[in-house]
């Protein structure tokens, strides 16, 4: 199985979606989309948005994920009804209670509109220590660094600068094909 | 009173220790709400009766105001104007059943009280923990004003003033002011304010929370203040009829109590009251211009101003009932408010379940259906119709089912079933159903023939003052 670097896999930063700090959610969807349409030639597309600081460093990652979890209506109220686990509910019941709940709540397009006006550091997630791979590092340490954390994907570095977004869609394809051509190959040495 | 604020220390200490998962300090809630001189100011007492196991042990500890029946032991502890009443402890051989086990009972079982500072609280029934058949623990707790620890033995906990653990084993929790819980066993959970929660693993599982800002009116509890609101209002208003009660050594109850009923000597009892055939009304329990029926009864810390109670009604502990008319065999649960007005009625039909921890309020007349089961904030006919359901169309929900605040889920059937088990069982062990000298004596029957003791603490003078001695108390 070819052992692929994951610098020859990652998504240079340059080709990436990215929102200053001071943006709002909405922009940052729409740099999202953006992106997406310029890089239709690939068939996974981009499902994050980087947040640089003033001096464009990366300081977060917006995913679809932290996108809608901001447009879920939120108060004292709804955070205490999703702690019914704690006391023996099941999802469906949470669930429940939830829509009761919202039906007294104020529209979801008012929810939408006063969301999208945040700004995005509110519900971006800061990296974490494990989000982190150097660029010459092989397909087999990313992959057990991307299970380990269930990472959706991997800031890529180069010394202290990042360089690329090494995302889960890329390492599964790259162990697909590795795969598929082990596999191939042991099929036509055993027919040889 | 250098000892007793040593204790205090300890006691606080011991608790903040278990309770710091939750990062829940209960110090600055507690610190001022029982000045120590306050603690000297009361004698402690015990009641002997011929039906119940007599031994008491008293260590290092400040009892003030305090009350106490049968086996109970207390040790570094702080109790002020609590109830340790150990009327209901299995006894020796008895056999309790858990599951599809019959456990019998080795010997007698005891309340033991250790490094806990409980503040008119009530400890009443059993430990219902299979694990602890004989003991009935509290400690490492901190309890506030008018909680209820029933059949609840409870390890490094903290309650809210006007909460109730029922029926729980709890260890390493935090209850809210004016929650309910019955759940079987917890653990490092913190329970919001207004969290009504029955639950019986895999079989069903009840939840109510009250609006919060609408609870603040009733009561509110911060650190810096003794609780306050409506709740605290009305006792206090009534509290001188109760200092009198307490000030008399001969007691003779101010109205006519029939041979089969029982009428404690530290309740309140106010003019115009009609005590029926085996009604039992507790210590601490106030009645005024009130009738209850054959076999009603008024638990601690009851209310019941200007009302009438047909038969077999069920009272439970702190539970008041102010300008209300109740059918036969109404069941209110611990520490409800229920409140009617002279010119606004609260009728209530027969068979009726009010939740523990109920509030109706009301400003018109409000009657609810016979057979309904009610829960939660009530002001008006709306509510009454959000907040209730009759038991037969409850019986029938088999999964879920939401209403306003109130989630339900599981059998209906089996929570129906067995909330009317548990008010036959209270009714049966209170007396209500004595027909003659030997059959179904209960609560009623067997408190006539008691008699109290009072103990004192160090008086002023030294680092003790405020303790009481070490005192053994036995047959």
């Amino acid at each position: 199985m070819k052992n692929y670097l994951v610098k020859e896999l990652m998504v240079p930063i340059s080709e990436y979606a990215t929102v200053p700090e001071g943006a709002t959610l909405f922009e940052a969807v729409l740099a999202l989309e953006n992106a997406q349409e310029q890089f239709q030639q690939n068939r996974y597309s981009h499902r994050a948005v980087l947040i640089m600081d003033k001096n464009k460093r990366v300081i977060g990652k917006l995913s679809q994920m932290d996108f809608l979890t901001a447009l879920e209506p939120k108060d004292e109220n709804l955070i205490q009804i999703r702690k019914f686990t704690q006391l023996g509910f099941s999802r469906k019941a949470i669930a429940l209670q939830q829509e009761e709940y919202l039906k007294s709540s104020p529209p979801i397009l008012d929810v939408y509109s006063k969301a999208a006006s945040m700004n995005v550091t509110q519900f971006m997630q800061r990296p974490t220590e494990g989000e982190y791979v150097d660029e010459n590092a092989s397909l087999d340490v990313a992959l057990h660094q991307i299970t380990a954390g269930a990472n959706l994907s991997l800031l890529v570095t180069r010394g202290t600068e990042i360089v690329g977004i090494l995302r889960l869609a890329d390492v599964f394809a790259a162990v697909y094909h590795s795969m598929k051509e082990s596999e191939s190959q042991k099929a036509n040495g055993e027919a040889g | 009173m250098k000892e007793l604020n040593k204790l205090f220390d300890r006691i606080i200490q011991r608790v903040n220790i278990n309770l710091r998962e939750l990062e829940f300090d209960v110090n600055p809630l507690v610190s001022n709400l029982i000045p120590t001189q306050q603690m000297t100011k009361f004698y402690a007492f015990y009641g002997l009766t011929p039906h119940h196991p007599l031994n008491f042990v008293f260590r290092h500890s400040n009892l003030s105001g305090s009350y106490f029946l049968g086996k109970v032991r207390v040790t570094n502890s702080l109790l002020y104007k609590s109830d340790i009443r150990g009327d209901e402890l299995k006894q020796k051989g008895d056999l309790f059943q858990y599951q599809d086990f019959n456990i019998p009972v080795d010997q007698d079982e005891e309340i033991t009280i250790d490094d806990s500072f409980l503040i008119k609280t009530l400890v009443h029934n059993f430990s219902h923990d299979p694990e602890t058949l004989e003991t009935f623990f509290v400690r490492d707790t901190v309890s506030t004003h008018y909680a209820n620890i029933h059949g609840s033995p409870s390890d490094g906990c903290f309650m809210g003033p006007f909460s109730t653990v029922d029926l729980t084993t709890m260890r390493d929790c935090v209850v809210g002011a004016y929650s309910y819980v019955q759940a079987g066993e917890i653990s490092h959970l913190n329970i919001e304010p207004g969290t009504v929660w029955v639950r019986l693993p895999d079989e069903f599982n009840f939840m109510y929370r009250f609006p919060s800002d609408l609870l603040t009116s009733y009561i509110y509890f911060k650190p810096g203040n003794i609780p306050q609101g409506i709740f605290m209002d009305f006792v206090e208003d009534r509290k001188a009829a109760f200092e009198q009660v307490f000030n008399i050594v001969n007691f003779k109850a101010p109205v006519t109590v029939p041979d089969s009923a029982s009428v404690d000597r530290f309740a309140v009892i106010k003019p115009k009251t009609t005590i029926g055939d085996n009604v039992l009304v507790a210590q601490r329990a106030f009645l005024q211009n009130s009738t209850l029926g054959k076999g009603a009864n008024a638990q601690e810390n009851c209310y019941i101003i200007n009302s009438v109670l047909e038969g077999n009604d069920v009272t439970a502990h702190g539970a008041k009932i102010i300008e209300a008319d109740l059918g036969k065999t109404v069941f209110v649960g611990f520490n409800s408010f229920l409140r009617g007005r002279p010119n606004a009625r609260l009728k209530i039909g027969p068979e009726c379940i009010i939740m523990p921890h109920t509030i109706i309020d009301i400003s018109k007349p409000l009657v609810v259906p016979p057979g309904h089961l009610v829960w939660g904030l009530i002001e008006n006919a709306n509510d009454l119709q959000a907040n209730s359901i009759s038991l037969k169309d409850l019986s029938k929900i088999e999964t879920r089912m939401c209403k306003g605040r109130m989630l339900f889920e599981g059998s209906g059937k089996t929570f129906v079933t067995g909330f009317q088990e548990r008010i036959h069982h209270i009714l049966e062990a209170n007396g209500a159903f004595f027909a003659n000298v030997t059959n179904n004596r209960g609560h009623a029957q067997r408190n006539q023939n008691i008699s109290f003791n009072t103990i004192q603490p160090y008086p002023k003078g030294d680092d003790k003052t405020g303790l009481y001695p070490t005192i053994i108390i036995q047959p």
